[in-house]
């Protein structure tokens, strides 16, 4: 599939990107009042969060090459302590929700140091690692998470007055945190940190020799990413109203990597597409639930053989790998990336 | 056309005009629709299956009659509280649905309970013993049994009347069924003055107790406890194997699970065990839905799809009870009024929260069987 | 006193089991060049391969042995087909990825055809408990030791004494050189990560004669253990991988004595986590590729 559609894109001129964007901004807050079925509201409600979540973790392991595979313990991390502050202290949402996105990155920050200098896979079982502790810690730590029981009752939002309870109210909630976390990403990813993030993601050893600080960025990606994912998880907290050390498992974390990966790495539009494919492919495959998953991992097998970096992922970068059956040719675009990287 | 056709057709049409006046008069059965949240997949998949059988066989008799027609819809939660709590959006915002019937577990039916007061329709658990669930909305109900009445009983009647136990090592799962549990069986024991002398836990996955029973042992209780459901067949087995064979074993939790019987053999022997409800075999209605139960199941059935059971016929009750007008209100304050239910469980009252207090049976394992040691008159 | 030792004789037993796990995962990422996460489910299959063998043929050790064996080995070269025989020189990423989909499939798969709840496996071996009150050994734990023992001796003589032994170590050192020397590197790749597999497969089975029970979700915390307890030896080096496993068994069981079995994987990870943090080699003493 050559289909270069980042390419196609990024070709098309800027205001009919900023009308299509419009459109569809429209037709996304014109939604709920079209449409107001619960049920649908339930679904996308679910989407944007995940967009957020695999957007976040696209941001670690699509922009700057890091492996992260225990994304659950940051989302974790993210709605305890919404849950916590709001339930025991009595703190507003509003200030509970961005507390929640800066413990995540803090303790993000935490697992990011001392890995700094590991190599790619241990990286990855370090994440994975984390990721079980924090649950493990949640599930264990009854004065402060409630142990096994979770925290209940957690308090609805209440803005200008108005208290935030049904799920109409909680997708505009969620969808402007999305589009706010697209509008972030965007204008960093296409600043100088952006552009050092994927420097360090194409050839780490290259940036270094360049004068980029490798280990000052990758640890402001950890940060930022782990960061939206506490966001994500401190919205959700109050939307479900109960929380539990066992939502956050590693396969949990695995949900949100494979909306990554089946929908794209390295593109803003990857994570948002895997997030829609992914929850769409949920809904569809309720009559056969338990093939939901087996769907998912054939998804994610097809995907890496046929498209490594995704269905709308970034084509011209080392997420895209070599050439299947073993073409030695040094030539082309990806290639000379590709020879560097071979040589690791 | 003929004179003899001519007059055949008119008897025909006459028979049908009678036949559709009649049908009018006495009005079509009505059909009211229930959902159904289980977790049919997952680790509790046996349970979600028991209730799906369990409904579907109330249904079945209810139908037969004829008075009123139920249909039910089956959704799998897969033992997930966000799965829970999406199905109830489901259900809650399909207008033709009067009544949910689930979920298995507690925090399933948490994760549930702000969602149906908000639709405000009936969450009906056979299975949730959590305390604090039934009064998180007035739409949630619950027959299994309070466990801080289940976990009491077991200190105060079997330990310490019953077995006349002095040290007792508890061993139980670290879920919140299993905390609610362990901390309302400390709390009485300490009252009823009884010792524990060891405390070990672990989680839901554990397949390796033998450091856990070790440290049990390491007390030397009297008697064990132990606090769990899937698990404890593994447990006994593991006990057994560690040649510990001078301790009594009680457990809560599993009610009188044939898979005890069958994967422990004579390590069971002498098991001590509390349930609310025992399928008596002296009783031919009891064996009767016993092995019905079988037939559709290919397992044999625990209290919990006799509780989902129950539960559709109270769900019935409430119907009748509302007279003309059946709505999602009605069925609800019917359910929390109704006096004089007595099902296959036994009798169901609930109180002011939605949640019942169950009495309780003394059964032991003897000779590869069930038999039951007290009466519901043993606690007084 | 006896109740520590007893608690150590526990972890020997386990830690046993985690030996061969990660003896099996650093032989296939050793040969192979490329860290897998489908060790887990292959040590699930191989439990269960030995289930259905005692089922049908009753309670065989050996026959055990051999079904856990053949069953993961099999696995094995599905494994090696869609994971790692056409990713050699690409990114290291798609590989690893591509193992994690993999490992998600069989448990999936598994989960769907045998059923998700836990299998009972008793009376494999009779109950027989050796020693005085808290102390002693069972006939289960000095079988275990005693076949982990056997594996590893056997493991020794094929890589030191036999010609496939040394095209293994060849090409778990540098593969381009071994395709130089003649060597067929695809072949002795997959048949390297089969035998690592394989003695996974037999790890799987001595886990579910232990513990009487298996259910299709048990790959996912073995596999964490194999890789916590190979880590130590580099994730190549065999002798460390195994000693990485007997301690990570002791101290999981030293933990449990003092805090409780719910910690029980977070002294896995505290321990994966300090020697990665540490020293991330491990011991290793050969300098073979690194992943």
């Amino acid at each position: 599939m050559k289909m270069k559609i980042s390419a196609f894109v990024r070709k098309l001129p800027t205001w009919v990107k900023a009308l299509c964007l419009t459109i569809l901004g429209a037709a996304l807050i014109a939604l709920p009042i079209v449409y107001p079925k619960s049920y649908v509201m339930g679904v996308m409600c679910r989407i944007f969060m995940y967009m957020i979540l695999a957007g976040s973790l696209n941001v670690i392991n699509g922009y700057s090459g890091q492996f992260n595979i225990g994304h659950a313990g940051f989302y974790c991390i993210g709605a305890y302590t919404e849950a916590i502050l709001a339930t025991k202290v009595g703190l507003s949402f509003w200030i509970a929700l961005p507390l929640g996105g800066v413990m995540a990155a803090v303790i993000g920050l935490l697992v990011a140091t001392p890995t700094l200098k590991l190599r790619g896979t241990y990286l990855a079982i370090v994440t994975l690692g984390a990721s079980e502790i924090i649950r493990l810690v949640a599930l264990n730590w009854e004065g402060l998470t409630g142990g096994p029981i979770g925290i209940k009752g957690i308090p609805s939002p209440v803005l200008l007055g108005f208290k935030i309870s049904k799920s109409i109210h909680y997708y505009y909630i969620f969808l402007a945190l999305a589009a706010l976390f697209f509008f972030v990403t965007y204008r960093i990813i296409n600043s100088r940190i952006g552009r050092a993030w994927l420097s360090i993601r194409e050839d780490e050893l290259a940036a270094r020799s360049l004068g980029v600080e490798t280990r000052f960025y990758k640890a402001i990606n950890f940060m930022y990413g782990a960061f939206w994912a506490g966001i994500a998880g401190a919205a959700f907290a109050p939307y479900f109203k109960f929380i539990s050390s066992d939502m956050f498992s590693l396969d949990e974390g695995f949900n949100i990597l494979s909306m990554v990966i089946i929908g794209g790495q390295g593109t803003l539009l990857g994570p948002a597409v895997g997030s829609i494919i992914v929850n769409f492919l949920t809904e569809f495959l309720r009559p056969i639930s338990q093939f939901r998953l087996v769907v998912y991992a054939l998804l994610i097998i097809v995907m890496m053989w046929l498209r490594p970096q995704g269905l709308v992922g970034a084509s011209n970068s080392i997420l895209a790998g070599k050439k299947i059956g073993g073409n030695l040719s040094r030539r082309g675009k990806g290639g000379a990336a590709v020879a560097r990287a071979g040589g690791r | 056309m003929e004179r003899g056709k001519i007059r055949r057709l008119l008897v025909l049409g006459l028979l049908m005009a009678v036949s559709v006046f009649v049908a009018f008069a006495a009005g079509p059965v009505k059909t009211y629709k229930f959902g159904v949240m289980a977790p049919i997949t997952g680790t509790n998949a046996e349970y979600g299956k028991g209730f799906q059988i369990a409904t579907k066989m109330a249904v079945d008799e209810i139908n037969a009659k004829g008075e009123i027609k139920i249909e039910l819809v089956v959704k799998d939660s897969k033992g997930d509280p966000k799965e829970s709590a999406d199905i109830a959006r489901q259900f809650g915002d399909d207008a033709s649905i009067m009544a949910i019937v689930g979920d298995f577990t507690s925090s399933s039916c948490m994760a549930a309970a702000p969602i149906v007061d908000e639709a405000g329709i009936v969450l009906l658990s056979p299975t949730a013993s959590n305390p604090n669930y039934a009064s998180m909305s007035k739409f949630a109900f619950s027959v299994m049994g309070r466990q801080d009445g289940e976990a009491p009983f077991f200190s105060t009647y079997l330990l310490k009347k019953y077995a006349g136990a002095k040290d007792i090592g508890v061993i139980w799962v670290n879920s919140d069924w299993g905390k609610s549990s362990h901390d309302n069986l400390v709390a009485q024991a300490k009252k009823d003055g009884l010792n524990v002398v060891s405390d070990v836990n672990y989680i839901a996955d554990e397949k390796d107790f033998s450091a856990s029973i070790a440290k049990l042992r390491r007390g030397k209780p009297d008697h064990i406890v132990i606090l769990d459901q899937g698990a404890v067949p593994t447990i006994i087995n593991q006990i057994a194997q560690a040649g510990w064979n001078d301790v009594k074993i009680t457990t809560l939790g599993p009610g009188t699970s044939q898979q005890i019987i069958s994967l422990c053999g004579k390590n069971a022997e002498g098991l001590l065990l509390t349930t609310p409800f025992f399928f008596d075999e002296n009783s031919k209605s009891d064996m009767a839905w016993y092995n019905t139960f079988y037939k559709a199941a290919g397992f044999y059935p625990t209290v919990h799809p006799a509780c989902a059971y129950d539960c559709v016929y109270l769900l019935e009750a409430a119907i009748k009870n509302s007279g003309d007008k059946v709505t999602r209100e009605s069925i609800r304050s019917n359910l929390q009024n109704y006096k004089g239910f007595s099902g296959l469980t036994g009798p169901i009252v609930f109180n002011p929260d939605g949640d019942i207090f169950r009495k309780y049976l003394i059964v032991a394992v003897e000779n590869g069987k069930f038999v039951k040691k007290t009466n519901f008159d043993f606690a007084k | 006193m006896d109740y520590y030792l007893s608690q150590v004789i526990n972890g020997i037993c386990q830690g046993s089991i985690y030996a061969l796990m990660a003896i099996g995962y650093s032989v296939v990422v050793g040969v192979v060049g490329l860290v897998t996460f489908t060790h887990g489910e292959v040590i699930m299959l191989g439990a269960f391969a030995a289930y259905f063998a005692f089922q049908f043929f009753g309670n065989n050790l050996i026959l055990g042995i051999i079904a856990s064996f053949s069953a993961s080995a099999f696995i094995g070269i599905f494994v090696y087909k869609i994971c790692y025989e056409r990713f050699f020189d690409a990114p290291r990423h798609i590989s690893l990825l591509l193992t994690i989909g993999v490992s998600m499939l069989l448990k999936n798969l598994t989960q769907i055809l045998i059923g998700p709840n836990n299998m009972p496996l008793l009376g494999v071996v009779p109950n027989k408990f050796f020693g005085i009150g808290l102390v002693g050994v069972t006939l289960v734990q000095i079988i275990v030791i005693v076949t982990v023992i056997s594996l590893s001796l056997l493991l020794f003589l094929l890589f030191n004494k036999t010609r496939w032994g040394i095209m293994l170590r060849a090409v778990s050192q540098d593969k381009k050189a071994a395709a130089l020397m003649g060597i067929n590197v695809k072949v002795t790749s997959m048949l390297g990560n089969c035998i690592g597999s394989g003695l996974g497969g037999i790890a799987g089975m001595l886990l579910a004669i232990y513990y009487q029970t298996l259910i299709a979700t048990m790959g996912g915390s073995a596999g964490i253990k194999a890789f916590s307890a190979s880590v130590l030896g580099g994730l190549t080096d065999i002798p460390s991988a195994a000693l990485g496993g007997l301690s990570l068994g002791i101290i999981e069981n030293l933990g449990i004595t003092f805090a409780s079995a719910s910690f029980r994987d977070i002294f896995a990870f505290i321990f994966l986590l300090l020697v990665l943090l540490i020293k991330p080699e491990g011991f290793a003493r050969k300098r073979g590729v690194r992943p």
